[in-house]
């Protein structure tokens, strides 16, 4: 094989392999411009139909608020949230039974405080809930960095990630630090059950599964 | 370096390379969690990059895995050129998903940084498997030609 035809090959090696990864960069480029263009319907979540507002999920009117103290890059929380809350989203928040309101802590580090001010931003839009399940789902390694800007923006939206230091979000912050403290909260995932505006005792938690919590949710609702 | 050689491995990188796509092909279609040390992985494969034209990344990986594969059973000027269209494309492909995850999602999948390493190997065992055909075999050079 000549030196001349060597070139003319890898030249059309070359062109072949410049059109086929031209084609595919264009194809993508051209498949996010239009997901960016018309976002997606979101998921189904077992969160639909229920109400939010603000750090509160459920109907105002529930007889029992349960109070959960967690940080977003708890494992255990996001365990709790995996194994444990949809039943009783099922079983007694869309029954009109159970309101939840989530107190968040940022404890474990630069991670925490971002996605937790992030989510406590997307309860003024009444989807914190939202926020939180999202990030659970998505929890990576503690401070690795995994709460990036991309991921808040897609799990949050960009109005919550914009607002997430507002000062009513920092005093948000804060008032869940006062109220763990109050508690005495060592730990979490916590909880704090009562009759809704009566007084909240603490649970003390024996298992995050369901039958962890809900002899206390019963014991409540029966009082 | 004989093209039987640059064949072979070839075959093996190209299998190395469709085990990492069937791996992300499997667990995108069943939901499994993905196995992920820089906890980028989710992120990169949930994200409005993971599909061109509506096809997930990963088949296509896989389906090119299996192209180079191929490539790698056949000794003739066809396969070569295939080969190294098919291998050099990945690499532009490959940069610029990696761009895509560093700039724009901020998130790096280690998965697809093992795909850029295979298909980077592969393009130039490619490019080596060109110049080898370019070169006279052994038996063909007599003594007369050299002196």
């Amino acid at each position: 094989m000549s030196a001349s035809g060597s070139r003319r090959r890898l030249a059309v090696a070359l062109v072949g392999a410049l059109v086929l990864g031209g084609s595919l960069i264009g194809a993508s480029r051209l498949g996010a411009e239009e997901g960016a263009a018309s976002p997606s319907e979101p998921l189904p979540s077992i969160l639909d139909g229920i109400p939010q507002s603000g750090t509160a999920l459920g109907s105002p009117t529930a007889p029992v608020t349960l109070v959960e103290y967690a940080d977003l890059q708890c494992p255990y929380c996001a365990e709790w949230t995996h194994r444990t809350f949809p039943a009783l989203v099922d079983q007694y928040v869309r029954q009109g039974k159970l309101r939840i309101v989530f107190r968040g802590l940022a404890f474990l580090g630069p991670d925490s405080d971002r996605a937790l001010r992030t989510a406590v931003a997307a309860g003024r839009e009444n989807r914190l809930w939202n926020v939180v399940e999202g990030l659970y789902h998505r929890q990576g390694h503690e401070n690795s960095g995994w709460v990036t800007e991309a991921l808040l923006d897609e799990v949050a939206g960009p109005r919550a990630v914009a607002a997430r230091n507002a000062p009513w979000v920092v005093a948000e912050l804060a008032g869940s630090s006062r109220a763990a403290r109050a508690a005495g909260i060592a730990g979490t995932p916590a909880f704090q059950i009562g009759k809704t505006g009566g007084r909240l005792q603490t649970v003390p938690l024996n298992s995050l599964g369901p039958e962890g919590i809900q002899p206390a949710i019963e014991a409540t609702l029966a009082s | 370096m004989t093209d039987r050689t640059l064949r072979l491995a070839t075959a093996a990188l190209a299998i190395a390379g469709a085990s990492v796509a069937g791996y992300l092909v499997w667990v995108r279609e069943t939901g499994a969690t993905i196995v992920c040390a820089t906890g980028g992985c989710g992120t990169v494969q949930s994200s409005e990059y993971a599909e061109v034209a509506g096809v997930p990344v990963a088949l296509l990986g896989l389906v090119g895995y299996l192209v180079l594969f191929s490539t790698a059973l056949f000794a003739d000027d066809a396969a070569r050129l295939v080969q190294a269209g098919v291998a050099l494309g990945a690499v532009i492909f490959s940069t610029y998903l990696l761009y895509v995850q560093v700039a724009l999602i901020g998130e790096v999948c280690d998965w697809c940084l093992v795909s850029d390493a295979i298909v980077t190997l592969t393009a130039m065992l490619a490019l080596l498997r060109l110049r080898v055909a370019q070169a006279p075999p052994a038996s063909s050079i007599r003594p007369a030609d050299s002196a």
